[in-house]
């Protein structure tokens, strides 16, 4: 018998095999597919308008018997923008609105605006970012620009006493100087795509790993025969699910220790939050990863149909999750699948409490979705660490 | 004083599978050592799990140590060797058997290294039990019930894999415990060690076809042999056997 026949022979069995365990064959094809559709829809999905709300305090002036109002004029300019959805508010609800993150910037045109411009030859344009995801603050500069330069020539058109040939938002060829001045509510002008990210990514990793390590260790539990010794014990499968529970979280928490260290002073993540709010919610996290490992790992009977899990469970959750794309601004009907994921809510209670420096109080929403999750999970495992090997 | 196992008509079916048990009743005396004798798929195994606590019998009722199972509570007193040796490969054997003693209620250090003592892997107490041979993981899977000091003892074909020397000490030492008081129930193939057993029951199909000392069995077969013994009562009993 020659070498070629004995590895056609191992071939046909490792086929055989593979045949045999026809989940994992199905998954091996549909799963890709569904993965590529999904970052298919997020990078060539266009994002959601960006909300600019603009306050107007001036008064405006007085040219040639009309009232010339420069404030009024822009938000024509920002109406002009197919970009965005442009609101006239008062500093009030600007305010509101900034705070609660239902306006991504504001305008403020102070009194004496308009004056100020037609004399000096100066449109300083005073912004406000809410700031906490810095991919929408570039956009919004860059788009914000264009709204000084046509500003800028309204201004120029009203304020000369030759109207010049109306040629807006290409160059700047008014003669006015425009500047914009930015304030932000969360993060700065150097805050980056990292800053965003880093919360987000410490969540998944916790959940990753924990996750993972649960899942095969209960697995093995059950095949080796152990967790039927444990089962004609005293301890109780509440008991059970609090042991594993404790274990991670010791390495949970150390995990993301190392990864917040690592990013704040290495990384230079802008870091506003408090250790001990991080670490409750990671604690959650730990807490919600463990059992979820522990009830799914009923439904594979080998490390490789724990494998399986990765795609869909962890993979999907990192793209739909809130990591990278902002849930807001997926298609519609994508939505409410990220709204069922626990990590979307994880991520987006850690990025809060560590960029924003919110305190638990201020996401007792979030907090109270990953407690309802952590609860359902460890009902789920309770009944998987009750159940005798069938 | 009350029988340390009692069960009474026992069914136990497995989805899509065939009958475990079938109206088996069994009545273990406290201090005694019952050998169960059966060829393979007789439901020797099932029928310790459920007195074990782990399979809820379709009907029938069994009581261990005058607790009805399943009781959680009772299990501290019970310690359980399984068929195929459940250990964790990853940990050393001292903290296998810490780990399960301390479950049971165990912290006495000294009651863990006797354990390990007697099944003679005190020098291997260190060693990963991925780096053990089969049979020496049989006996730490026997040390593993020992320390939290059971009433009654549930061995699972305990001496598979074991060499007959350290088999020999085994049963010897099976014996000095149930000369404590300890009960044991023991299921086996081998004949010889029947022999050591205060009482035998005979397994097949989920039924228990004969039951007695040794030397009853015997006698009631007319043969001096128990292995002839058993294919008699199998014998006796199979025609209604073949009704299922
Ligand atoms: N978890 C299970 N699921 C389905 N059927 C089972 C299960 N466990 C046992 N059985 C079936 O129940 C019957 C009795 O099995 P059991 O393990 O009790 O036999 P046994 O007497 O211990 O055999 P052996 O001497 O081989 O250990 C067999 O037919 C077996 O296939
Ligand atoms: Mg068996």
């Amino acid at each position: 018998m020659n070498t070629n026949r004995r590895s056609f022979i191992l071939a046909r069995r490792v086929i055989q095999q593979r045949l045999a365990d026809r989940r994992t064959l199905a998954l091996m094809v549909v799963v890709p597919v569904v993965l590529l559709s999904f970052m298919g829809l997020l990078i060539r999905n266009e994002p959601g308008k960006l909300v600019v709300g603009i306050v107007n305090e001036d008064q405006g002036i007085s040219i040639a018997g009309a009232t010339f109002n420069l404030g009024d004029r822009m938000l024509a300019v920002l109406d002009g923008f197919e970009e965005f959805d442009s609101q006239s508010m008062t500093a009030a609800e600007a305010r509101r609105k900034l705070d609660a993150g239902d306006a991504d910037a504001v305008i403020t045109v102070g009194d004496g605006f308009t004056q100020q411009v037609i004399e000096t030859n100066r449109l300083a344009l005073v912004v406000e970012f809410e700031g906490s995801n810095p991919m929408i603050s570039d956009r919004l500069t860059k788009l914000l620009e264009r709204v000084a330069l046509q500003a800028a020539n309204v201004a120029a058109v009203a304020g000369s006493p030759m109207p010049t040939a109306n040629t807006p938002n290409t160059a700047n060829t008014t003669g006015v100087e425009t500047t914009i001045e930015s304030r932000y509510v969360h993060g700065g002008a150097d805050y980056d795509t990292l800053d965003y990210m880093a919360p987000a990514m410490i969540g998944f990793f916790v959940f990753f790993f924990v996750f993972l390590l649960t899942c095969i260790s209960f697995l093995r539990e059950r095949v080796a025969g152990t967790l039927e010794r444990l089962q004609a014990t005293p301890i109780r499968p509440r008991e059970i699910i609090v042991g594993y529970m404790l274990g991670f979280l010791l390495f949970g928490l150390l995990q993301g220790a190392v990864m917040l260290l690592f990013t704040v002073f290495v990384l230079d993540i802008h870091y506003a939050g408090n250790l001990i709010n991080i670490f409750l919610v990671e604690m959650l996290l730990v807490a919600l990863s463990v059992n979820l490992g522990i009830f799914l790992s009923t439904f594979a009977q080998n490390e490789f149909q724990v494998l399986q899990f990765m795609p869909l469970i962890v993979v999907s959750q990192g793209l739909l999750g809130g990591m990278i794309w902002q849930v807001e601004d997926m298609p519609g009907w994508l939505q409410p699948v990220s709204r069922v994921m626990p990590l979307t809510y994880a991520n987006e209670a850690l990025r809060d409490v560590m960029i924003k420096g919110e305190s638990l109080l201020d996401v007792w929403g979030l907090v109270l979705i990953l407690i309802g999750y952590a609860v359902l999970f460890v009902l789920l495992a309770a009944r998987t660490a009750g159940r005798a090997k069938i | 004083m009350t029988a340390a196992i009692e069960a009474h008509d026992i069914h136990k079916k497995f989805p899509n599978g065939p009958y475990a048990l079938r109206g088996l009743s069994l009545s273990v005396r406290r201090g005694e050592i019952y050998g169960l004798l059966g060829p393979n798929g007789a439901g020797k195994s099932t029928l310790i799990r459920v007195i074990a606590g782990l399979h809820s019998p379709d009907s029938g009722q069994v009581q261990v140590l005058d607790h009805t199972m399943p009781d959680k509570n009772v299990l501290a007193r019970v310690g359980y060797m399984t068929q195929a040796s459940a250990l964790y490969t990853d940990l050393t054997v001292w903290q296998n058997v810490a780990f399960f003693a301390g479950l049971m209620g165990c912290r006495d250090k000294s009651a863990i290294e006797a354990a390990i003592e007697f099944v003679g892997l005190l020098d291997r107490k260190n060693s990963l039990i991925g780096t053990l041979s089969g049979g020496m993981r049989q006996r730490v899977s026997l040390a593993s019930v020992l320390p939290h000091q059971p009433d009654l003892i549930l061995l699972d074909e305990p001496t598979v894999g074991v060499d007959p020397q350290l088999r020999f000490q085994f049963w010897d030492h099976f014996r000095q415990m149930a000369a404590r008081g300890i009960t044991l129930l023991v299921s086996s193939h081998v004949m010889d060690e029947a022999e050591r057993c205060d009482r035998l029951g005979f397994m097949r199909m989920g039924q228990l076809i004969a039951e007695g000392t040794a030397a009853e069995l015997r006698d009631r077969a007319g043969t001096n042999d128990l292995e002839r013994a058993f294919l008699h009562f199998a014998e006796e009993k199979g025609v209604d056997n073949h009704e299922h």
